[in-house]
């Protein structure tokens, strides 16, 4: 059983958290939408582009809910440089 | 699946396709949801004709539990072959072998008879790591006649590379399920839809050829007054195509429909009863029928079209409705779905619908009542599924919750984490209710001895657990069921200790559990108390412990779990057996069975007992080094655990006794100075004394030390240890020149021998030439010493029991058409031709059989078989 768990207050005082746009094709109703209850939605076009901050885990959440009611990803782009600890040295790629 | 109006087109192209593409080993159909892969499935199975024989499972929606899967995947192949075996159904163990259930997969599916395919569908719902790499394995090793087709939302981490590179891998995506426009021609049509050639067009392109765009499209337009105008504010809206065709959809619905499908979209399967339940009125069958024949999203699960599931995107998209329209109502349905399951034995949905109704006191108290029992069925994976869907915190203070954190941690050996969590249980009992206590204790104490046994900590917890004696007096037949569990699981654990103890109780306590087991529907819990009983029975009449080991191991046979590590204090306790007696050859077939049960399980407690029948095997074969090298295995492991076992004397003796035996007599002297008191005071290690004593050339202070023995002062494991005594006994007097009393030591040692026809104490100690030295006429016991000269002299007694030979499982038709090739000098390739099967279908009975026989290779095997009597003709079946 999938559950649509309430939303979870992300990146509020969460350093991991990074804002996030990401662009579906076509205009979500209330309905989809009510499975993003931490993003915003702007239309754009013929598609609409859910904001928010989301850590790892909530990015991977957004993407399953998009997998799963059948959504056409366009894009996903990071809005905000993701912030690096000098000490870790991971220049890894995102 | 034969059903009315089913409004699926032929979609001939896509059919012969994946024709074309099972001729392949392998065949993955990956697609985004609502692409069609179910219905393209759906079709390709019924089609009128369908040649191949299929074996067709769903994977459960959100699956975590590998065992669940792999039950499912086997009752699907079994139900495909038809039930040939007498075996008992796929049964779950808390104990999962991933492994040894894709060998029981592979074996069944390589005495197949003609091609199999087998078909697994939502593929993606599957999440475990590790069922998916028992999968690849499955795939990457299927027999000649069985091929796979498997469907999934997305690419899944299957390693196929070696299929790919062989040209064995299909693959079906997106763009070859996507609708022609002919066909979205044709299925308008086929619904009955009237719409312009230009109108269809439209329909194709603002759905892009999306199966589940069209078929909502169709539900909406069939009926519709203007199909036209229909197309045309569909193809003038930006939304997404899901979202509006369902909206429109329900729109569409009468009232009673839409409310229905909203409500009922809590729920993983409905069926009429519950529907009505969650709707608050009547006739909800009859409208989940009519939705199903309208090929609305609503399929259903079994013959009879009682159980019915939505389509999964179509399931999500309402639940998102039915949270927006009626929020207030969601916990209610979930909480009134829960008890519905709850009555219907639905345990872990019904704990699940309370977790989402928010319920976490409720759902808490649920998984405490269960989770002994859902551990039992085999559930662990799904136990630790739910535990997780707690919100961090709650279940902290909760010590139902810690108690099942902690049996969980100790099937997984994590023991110091196990302690912990069953520390919080037992600070937070004194708070629990009182109607909560009994069960709290009894579930605290069983963990506690379930963890004292893995660490070897057996004294200190026995006498704590003694209340568990005490019947349960019951309240309702449910809470009987859940106390007779728990309580079963308590007298396992109990008997364990005790038998690991050697107390007079644990043989009453076993035999107790397995009882309550049988009767409470547990074969698990039965063949785990068997096999501890079989244990516990060692110091009984070695006939009683053979027909218990036999008991045993015959109903873990009938179960597949003939060679489950839990079985094997059944299987080396009857190996220990036959080497007392003898039959060293059976020994070690059944010790070498043991070591295949154990290769997942290293606890020192059963390892031990591995090694002191390995040095026991070697004594009797008269390899003393070797012999050796095992009594100082188990010894080590030994002192590993944190008391002394029942054997620990035994181990100890025999450690010295050998290294007297082969000059170390020195070294022998250093390790009895180091004893403890205990230890050093027990018979066996006088028996070692002895042993050292005559090595030294000291026959007089051999003698006065095995008077110690046979006087009683000395306790002694059992009367095997007296045999071992009056045998030493009877070398000294040799020694010393005193023939009459050194016949008659040995006539008492064989007269304690001769009911169980011991022969390893006679090998072990010697006694050959004293032996040789009776005078023939004199003894009553000629038959058994002729046993002992024949194993004296280096030839392993026959099998007295036909019975207790191990043909761990029977030979499949087809095993034994390859078997009966073996003794010829045909080549594999060549009995392959001669059976007109392939060279890889032969290899995989070569292997089933080799297995089977524990063999290691061809000539054993054929010795093996003829030892079984599996070649001659009479026995074939």
């Amino acid at each position: 059983m999938r559950v649509h768990l309430p939303a979870l207050d992300h990146g509020v005082m969460d350093p991991a958290s990074v804002r996030y746009a990401i662009r579906i094709h076509g205009h979500l109703g209330a309905t989809v939408l009510s499975a993003f209850p931490a993003l915003v939605s702007q239309h754009h076009g013929a598609d609409t582009v859910l904001t928010g901050l989301l850590d790892r885990s909530a990015l991977y959440g957004v993407l399953a809910e998009v997998e799963a009611l059948g959504l056409e990803l366009v894009e996903i782009r990071q809005l905000t440089p993701q912030r690096r600890s000098p000490e870790s040295g991971d220049s890894r790629s995102p | 699946m034969d059903r009315a109006g089913p409004r699926l087109i032929g979609r001939g192209d896509l059919l012969a396709t994946l024709d074309r593409a099972v001729a392949k080993k392998v065949t993955i159909i990956s697609a985004p949801a609502g692409s069609g892969k179910t219905s393209l499935l759906r079709a390709w199975a019924d089609r009128p004709g369908q040649p191949h024989r299929l074996a067709v499972m769903q994977v459960q929606r959100d699956q975590q539990d590998a065992q669940q899967f792999w039950l499912a995947l086997l009752t699907a192949v079994r139900q495909a072959c038809a039930p040939t075996s007498r075996a008992e159904p796929p049964t779950a163990t808390p104990d999962f072998n991933g492994r040894a259930m894709v060998d029981r997969v592979l074996s069944e599916l390589a005495d197949l008879r003609g091609l199999l395919i087998l078909v697994i569908d939502d593929l993606h719902e599957l999440i475990s790591p590790d069922a998916l790499a028992q999968l690849t394995r499955l795939l990457t090793n299927l027999p000649g006649d069985a091929h796979a087709v498997l469907a999934t939302r997305r690419d899944l981490p299957l390693h196929l590379q070696q299929l790919r590179l062989a040209g064995e891998l299909a693959e079906i995506r997106a763009a070859d399920l996507r609708f022609s426009e002919r066909e979205t021609r044709e299925l308008l049509d086929a619904s009955g839809v009237a719409l312009s050639d230009a109108g269809a067009a439209l329909l194709h392109q603002r759905t892009e050829g999306w199966a589940a765009g069209l078929r909502l499209a169709v539900i909406s337009l069939a009926g519709h007054p203007d199909p036209e105008l229909f197309v045309a504010e569909f193809s003038g809206s930006d939304r997404t195509v899901a979202e509006y065709l369902i909206a429109e959809m329900l729109e569409r619905q009468p009232d009673d429909v839409k409310d229905l499908l909203l409500r009922t979209s809590v729920l993983d399967r409905v069926n009429g009863e519950l529907a009505d339940l969650l709707t608050g009125s009547q006739g909800s069958e009859r409208i989940l029928l009519a939705l199903e024949d309208a090929n609305a999203f609503v399929v259903s699960l079994d013959p009879e079209r009682t159980w019915f599931r939505y389509h999964h995107l179509f399931a999500d998209l309402l639940r998102l409705e039915l949270r927006r329209a009626l929020p207030a109502e969601v916990p209610g349905l979930h909480r009134r779905a829960a008890d519905w399951l709850i009555q219907h034995g639905h345990i872990a949905d019904a704990i699940r619908h309370t977790q989402a109704a928010g319920d976490w006191p409720g759902a808490a108290r649920l998984l405490a009542d269960h989770s002994f029992s859902l551990t039992i069925d085999g559930q662990a994976q799904t136990v630790r599924a739910l535990l997780r869907a707690f919100p961090p915190g709650a279940p902290a203070d909760n010590p139902e919750l810690a108690l099942i954190r902690a049996g969980l941690n100790i099937a997984r050996g994590r023991l110091d984490e196990a302690a912990a969590h069953l520390a919080v249980a037992e600070l937070h009992a004194e708070t629990t209710p009182p109607d909560r206590q009994r069960r709290l204790r009894v579930a605290i104490a069983s963990l506690k001895l379930s963890l004292a046994t893995r660490r070897g900590h057996l004294a200190s917890v026995t006498e704590q657990a003694k209340f568990l004696d005490s019947p349960v007096t019951g309240q309702s037949d449910e809470d009987i069921a859940l106390d007779n569990d728990l309580r079963a699981v308590a007298l396992m654990n109990l008997g364990t200790v005790e038998a690991s103890l050697a107390l007079a109780d644990a043989e009453r306590h076993l035999r107790e559990g397995a009882v309550l087991a049988r009767e409470n529907g547990r074969p698990y819990l039965e063949v785990r108390c068997l096999a501890q009983l079989a244990f516990a029975s060692r110091v009984r009449p070695f006939a009683t412990t053979r027909r218990r080991c036999q008991e045993a191991i015959a109903l873990a046979e009938r179960h597949g779990w003939g060679l489950e590590p839990w079985i094997a204090p059944a299987l080396i306790t009857l190996a220990a057996n036959l080497v007392w007696t003898g039959e060293l050859g059976e020994g070690e077939r059944w010790l070498q069975r043991t070591e295949r049960a154990l290769q997942t399980d290293t606890g020192p407690d059963i390892r031990l007992l591995v090694h002191i029948v390995s040095g026991m095997l070697q004594t009797g074969r008269g390899r003393r080094h070797e012999a050796l090298r095992e009594f100082s295995a188990a010894e080590h492991l030994g002192s590993q655990l944190a008391d002394s076992h029942a054997l620990a004397s035994q181990v100890t003796g025999w450690l010295l006794a050998t290294q007297a035996r082969v000059g170390l007599p020195g070294e022998a002297r250093a390790s009895l100075a180091a004893l403890d008191d205990e230890r050093a005071g027990s018979g066996e290690v006088g028996n070692a004394r002895a042993v050292i004593c005559l090595a030294e050339g000291d026959p007089a202070a051999a003698l006065a030390t095995v008077t110690d023995v046979l006087g009683g002062t000395a306790p002694v494991i059992g009367y095997v240890t007296l045999v071992e005594t009056y045998l030493l006994a009877g070398l000294a007097h040799r020694e010393l020149g005193d023939q009459r009393a050194a016949h008659q030591a040995a006539e008492r040692a064989l007269g304690l021998a001769e009911p169980d026809r011991l022969v390893l104490p006679f090998v072990m100690t010697g006694s050959g030439e004293l032996l040789e030295a009776l005078p023939r006429h004199e003894t009553a016991h000629a038959a058994l010493l002729a046993d002992i000269r024949d194993v004296i002299r280096g030839s392993s007694l026959a099998a007295k029991d036909q019975s207790s030979s191990p043909p761990a499982e029977e030979l499949s038709p087809t095993e034994l058409r390859v078997l009966r090739y073996l003794p010829t000098n045909l080549s594999r390739p060549e009995i392959a031709s001669e059976l007109s099967l392939s060279v890889n279908t032969v290899n995989t009975h070569v292997r089933n059989i080799y297995a089977k026989l524990h063999a290691r290779d061809r000539s054993s095997a054929v010795q093996r078989a003829r030892e079984l009597r599996l070649l001659s003709a009479g026995l074939m079946r």
